[in-house]
């Protein structure tokens, strides 16, 4: 038996099938999002990984922003609850979850049970977002990944005082103007997002383990801002952008066997 | 007629002010804007004259921000627009309570932004028991009558002000009955606000008879089927968008702490004193339980988790107006009460200027979720 979960997200469409025992077949993410080929793309990619069909589904369900507007899963469910699900499978004493992607922060608490028991949600604002990186990366001319690399040469960082990503994009221009190196000004872009994704953290109560989930925790610059601004250890997995994904195919396969 | 033809009609008057106030226009009637949050419409009523309720609507800003910073509730600001848009276009005057900074700047903006209608202020004590809150209060609503008769020429007596308060109460009743049914009763968040919304509009006799009929109705209809039950706070629940989430994700609205809901019903005015406007000074003095009314003990952080575990809720949820800092102060000590009797609360932030639900929508999901 499998179940198929997919997570359209803002900026890329996911998609993970799963089989009875609760382990990844396939898996796949496509930079693509609702109302292009992305949904349809992630699926073809993860029925041909695995050789299945729709048919072989038991189910299907659908998370992320373009959930409501996807009509062909059996479930739909947001995006926080299939977090809380992917990040307590593969992480089962996670209390915490911070989940960055493309143009939200959410911060999840998971009780002992392993039930979502509160979250909040940023302000309608991309800063410290993944939209946010996205927008420096472009005017230092980096790739996203390379964010990361750069941050690590820096052993300083440069304060990005504005939270709004309009006003720190005139700021790192700046920067830039006054000879600033490129790795101090990534390694403060990044401690930017901690900062700002930090204190709705607070609000919400951080309880150990805390993962990070989502695109951007891909990034190791954000993650160790993270840790040095929360002081705790943020665990990480390679699944951190399919967990919204991993917990829709998980809520499928629950449903089924409930 | 049946409960959805009842439904249906007061939604056409939810929906189209304007039409109800040509209508008490054409009919020769006066009518008074009467802005948030608690404008005394018992004396307005008295005095012949409709009182008609502005909490602005959701439009694009562009000729209030002359007159308002930008950090302002967009309900004063849409008020404001409207005014100035010509909407209200027909009423003799507006009244706006001087409760919160925003109402007071609205009030001050008006004078010079829609000088065509006439802006009344009625001036509320914060110190609401005490004597000396008693008379000043007095004082301001004789301010009222005084300035809506130069405004509109109708005449003020003690025998229709009995009268009015009489209706106001009755109405006050039949709405916390209907507050009560509605609770259990099959019946949509859409439907619920339409009830409330559409009382703005009407002359609360006129209001009441249709709401009486509704009542009758739920007692025998068929009972609510909705898996989550919440309990919601705030200044507006309006938008039609953001009700729609409610529905389509099977989240009941149990009770409600809504200022413009169920807050305006809570109090009725007390029909024995000899000089009724010492009954309406006495109807503000017993007024409490609001954000906007001073109270330095909080009761109605407990009045909150109270109803809301009286009506089965199993969550709070709080729809923010952004920049009401009165509302805002409030959220921490309710926020910390729920969580103390273990019920979840949710914070989401509205606004007159908002075009996308979608994040309110997946909060109230995954908010339904996890309860």
């Amino acid at each position: 038996m499998y179940t198929l979960g997919i997570d359209i997200g803002s900026t890329t469409s996911k998609a993970v099938i799963l089989n009875e025992n609760k382990e990844i077949v396939a898996q796949s993410i496509v930079v693509a999002t609702v109302g292009t080929n992305g949904v349809s793309k992630a699926i073809e990619n993860v029925m041909t990984e695995s050789g299945l069909t729709m048919d072989d589904m038991a189910c299907s369900t659908a998370t992320g922003y373009g959930r409501q507007t996807y009509d062909g899963a059996t479930y739909q469910v947001s995006e926080l609850s299939c977090h809380a699900i992917g990040v307590h499978h593969v992480f089962p004493d996670a209390r915490t979850v911070i989940d960055i992607g493309g143009q939200d922060a959410k911060v999840l608490s998971i009780n002992d049970s392993g039930k979502m028991s509160n979250f909040i949600m940023n302000d309608k604002c991309a800063a410290g977002t993944g939209r946010f990186l996205d927008v420096m990366a472009n005017i230092l001319q980096l790739d996203i990944s390379e964010l990361e690399v750069e941050a690590a040469k820096a052993e300083d960082a440069v304060s990005i005082s504005s939270t709004c990503t309009v006003f720190a994009e005139s700021e790192v221009i700046s920067q830039l103007a006054n000879g600033i190196p490129i790795p101090e000004l990534v390694k403060g872009i990044c401690e930017s997002v901690a900062i700002r994704v930090a204190s709705q953290a607070r609000r919400g109560g951080i309880r150990e383990e805390v993962v990070m989930s989502g695109g951007v925790a891909r990034n190791a610059g954000v993650r160790n801002a993270m840790e040095k601004e929360l002081g705790v250890t943020i665990r990480y997995s390679e699944l951190s952008q399919l967990m919204g994904a991993l917990g829709a195919a998980l809520y499928g396969l629950n449903k089924i066997n409930a | 007629m049946a409960v959805k033809e009842l439904f249906a009609q007061l939604h056409e008057i939810a929906e189209n002010p304007r039409a109800q106030l040509d209508k008490y226009l054409a009919q020769g009637k006066k009518v008074v804007a009467v802005a948030p949050i608690y404008t005394p419409e018992e004396i307005i009523h008295s005095m012949g004259i409709v009182p008609m309720g502005v909490w602005g609507a959701d439009l694009e800003l562009n000729e209030a921000k002359k007159y308002f910073p930008a950090f302002i509730s967009a309900i004063v600001q849409s008020i404001l627009e409207c005014g100035i848009r010509g909407d209200y276009k027909g009423v003799s005057a507006l009244v706006v309570p001087s409760l919160c900074d925003n109402l007071m700047v609205l009030g001050q903006n008006w004078k010079y932004a829609v000088p065509d209608i006439p802006y009344v202020p009625m001036s509320y004590p914060q110190n609401r028991k005490p004597a000396y809150g008693k008379k000043f209060c007095k004082a301001s609503y004789e301010r009222v009558i005084n300035d809506l008769t130069i405004a509109t020429g109708c005449k003020y007596s003690h025998p229709a002000l009995r009268e009015s308060i009489k209706i106001y109460n009755e109405h006050n009743a039949v709405m916390r009955e209907f507050a009560e049914l509605a609770s259990e009763a099959k019946i949509s968040a859409v439907e619920r606000h339409d009830v409330f919304k559409s009382a703005w509009f009407m002359l609360k006799e006129e209001h009441t008879a249709i709401v009486k009929q509704i009542n009758e109705e739920l007692k025998n209809g068929p009972k609510a089927d909705e898996t989550a039950r919440v309990y919601v706070s705030g200044v507006l629940a309006d938008a039609p968008q953001l009700l729609k989430v409610f529905d389509d994700n099977g989240v009941k609205i149990v009770f409600d702490d809504v200022a413009a809901e169920s807050r305006q019903y809570r109090t009725d005015c007390p029909e024995d004193f000899q000089d009724p406007i010492d009954g309406m000074a006495q109807k503000w003095a017993n007024m409490d339980n609001c954000s906007f009314l001073y109270d330095r003990d909080k009761k109605r952080v407990g009045m909150i988790v109270e109803q809301a575990k009286a009506h089965k809720a199993q969550g709070v949820i709080v729809l923010m107006t952004k920049f009401s800092d009165t509302e805002e102060f409030d959220f921490v000590p309710i926020k910390r009460a729920c969580e103390k009797e273990g019920i979840q609360i949710l914070n989401i932030e509205v606004d007159r200027q908002m075009v996308n639900y979608e994040q309110a929508s997946t909060m109230i999901q995954a908010f339904k979720e996890m309860i």
